[in-house]
C-alpha cells in the first residue's frame, strides 16, 4: 500500500516539476537525495565522485522534466538514471586506469592514515578491517551484479523495480542476485 | 541436509527470505529450513555483515550546487548543451559539421535560415543520439 502511495506521490509531484513548479523539485530531491548519492557511493566507493554523479542525475531529472511521463514508478526511473551513469562512470575510469578500482591510491592513503591514528584502538582497527573487506567484497563484484545487490540490499527496490532498472526479466535478477550473494559468502562467509 | 539455495526455486526464495519479502507461511518454512542448514546461516550472516557498509553524509552545500549547476545548464540554448553532454559529445559534434556543411553546400545565399535550419537539425541529431544513449541496455554485461 505505501508503495503505491509513494509512487503517486513522486510522480505528482514530477508532474508539477514538469508544470514548472520548482519546489516540487525541491521535495523530490529531499526525499531521494540520500538513497540516490548512498547507492553511487556504494557503486563507485568515493564520496566526491558518487555526489557528482548524483548530481548528474538530479541534474537530468530535471531537464527530462518536460517529457516526464509517469509510466514507471518514479524510484525505477530514478535509479535507472542512477544506474546508467555510474555504470558510464565505472566505464570510463576502467578505460583511464586500466582496472576497475577507483581512486585506489587516495582510498588506500585513507585508509592508511586512519589505520595509522587507531593503531591503539584495537576494536576499532577490528571494525575498519572487517568495514573495508565488505567493500572490497562488493567492489570485486561485476557492475551489474553490484548495482543490483545495492539496490536490493540498502535502497530497497523489489525484483520487478531491479529488472526495470537493469533491463533483465525479473527470474534472471533473482539467479542474478542469488549468484552474487554466493560470492559474497565466498569472500566473507570465513570471518562472519 | 539439501540446502535449498541448491536449485533456482529455492534461491529465489532465500533472497525473498533476506530482503524480508516472504508471507508468513514461507517466512516460517525458511526459518525451519535456516535452522537445520549451515550454509544458509552463513548467508544470512553476510547479508547482516552488509549493513557494516555505512555511506557518508552528504557533504553541505550539495542542494546549493545542484541548484547552482542546474542554473548555468538553463542558461545554455538546448543544442549546445546537447553537444557538451558528455557521452554524446563527439557523435553530436560530427553530425553537427555535417549537418553544416551540408546547409552551406546547399543554401549559400541564405546565412540566417542556415543557421536556423541547423540549429534545429543539430538539436534534432543531438536529441536522437541522447535519447540512443538512454536506451542502451545499461544491464550488459561490463
Ligand atoms: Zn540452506
Amino acid at each position: 500500500m505505501e508503495a503505491v502511495v509513494a509512487l503517486e506521490r513522486d510522480a505528482q509531484l514530477m508532474l508539477r516539476v514538469r508544470e514548472g513548479d520548482d519546489t516540487s523539485f525541491a521535495l523530490l530531491l529531499e526525499r531521494h537525495r540520500g538513497p540516490v548519492v548512498h547507492f553511487l557511493y556504494r557503486m563507485v566507493q568515493n564520496q566526491a565522485v558518487s555526489e557528482e554523479l548524483a548530481q548528474e542525475v538530479f541534474l537530468r531529472v530535471y531537464r527530462s522534466r518536460k517529457t516526464y511521463e509517469p509510466t514507471a514508478k518514479f524510484t525505477t526511473w530514478l535509479f535507472r538514471i542512477a544506474t546508467h551513469v555510474a555504470l558510464n562512470s565505472i566505464r570510463d575510469r576502467k578505460k583511464e586506469k586500466g582496472h576497475e578500482s577507483l581512486d585506489e591510491e587516495t582510498l588506500d592513503g585513507m585508509e592508511r592514515q586512519v589505520a595509522e591514528r587507531q593503531q591503539t584502538v584495537e576494536q576499532e582497527m577490528v571494525h575498519e578491517v572487517k568495514v573495508r573487506e565488505v567493500r572490497q567484497a562488493i567492489e570485486a563484484l561485476p557492475a551489474k551484479q553490484r548495482a543490483a545487490v545495492l539496490m536490493h540490499k540498502y535502497e530497497g527496490l523489489d525484483y520487478g523495480q531491479i529488472a526495470a532498472v537493469l533491463n533483465c526479466s525479473e527470474s534472471a535478477i533473482k539467479s542474478l542476485l542469488f549468484r552474487a550473494y554466493e560470492s559474497l559468502r565466498g569472500q566473507l562467509a570465513h570471518m562472519a | 541436509m539439501i540446502c535449498l539455495g541448491k536449485n533456482q526455486q529455492g534461491a529465489d526464495l532465500l533472497t525473498g527470505y533476506l530482503a524480508k519479502t516472504l508471507d508468513a507461511a514461507r517466512t516460517a518454512e525458511l526459518n525451519q529450513h535456516v535452522q537445520e542448514c549451515a550454509d544458509c546461516r552463513s548467508l544470512i550472516a553476510v547479508w547482516e555483515r552488509l549493513d557494516e557498509f555505512a555511506a557518508p553524509e552528504i557533504t553541505p552545500g550539495f542542494d546549493a550546487r545542484l541548484y547552482a549547476r542546474i542554473a548555468a545548464d538553463e542558461m545554455r540554448p538546448s543544442w549546445w548543451r546537447r553537444l557538451l553532454w558528455r557521452p554524446v559529445a563527439p557523435l553530436a559534434a560530427a553530425a553537427a559539421v555535417v549537418a553544416v556543411l551540408a546547409l552551406f553546400l546547399r543554401v549559400p545565399g541564405t546565412p540566417d535560415a542556415s543557421k536556423q535550419a541547423s540549429n534545429v537539425e543539430i538539436e534534432q541529431v543531438a536529441q536522437a543520439v541522447d535519447d540512443l544513449d538512454l536506451l542502451i541496455p545499461i544491464g550488459s554485461d561490463r
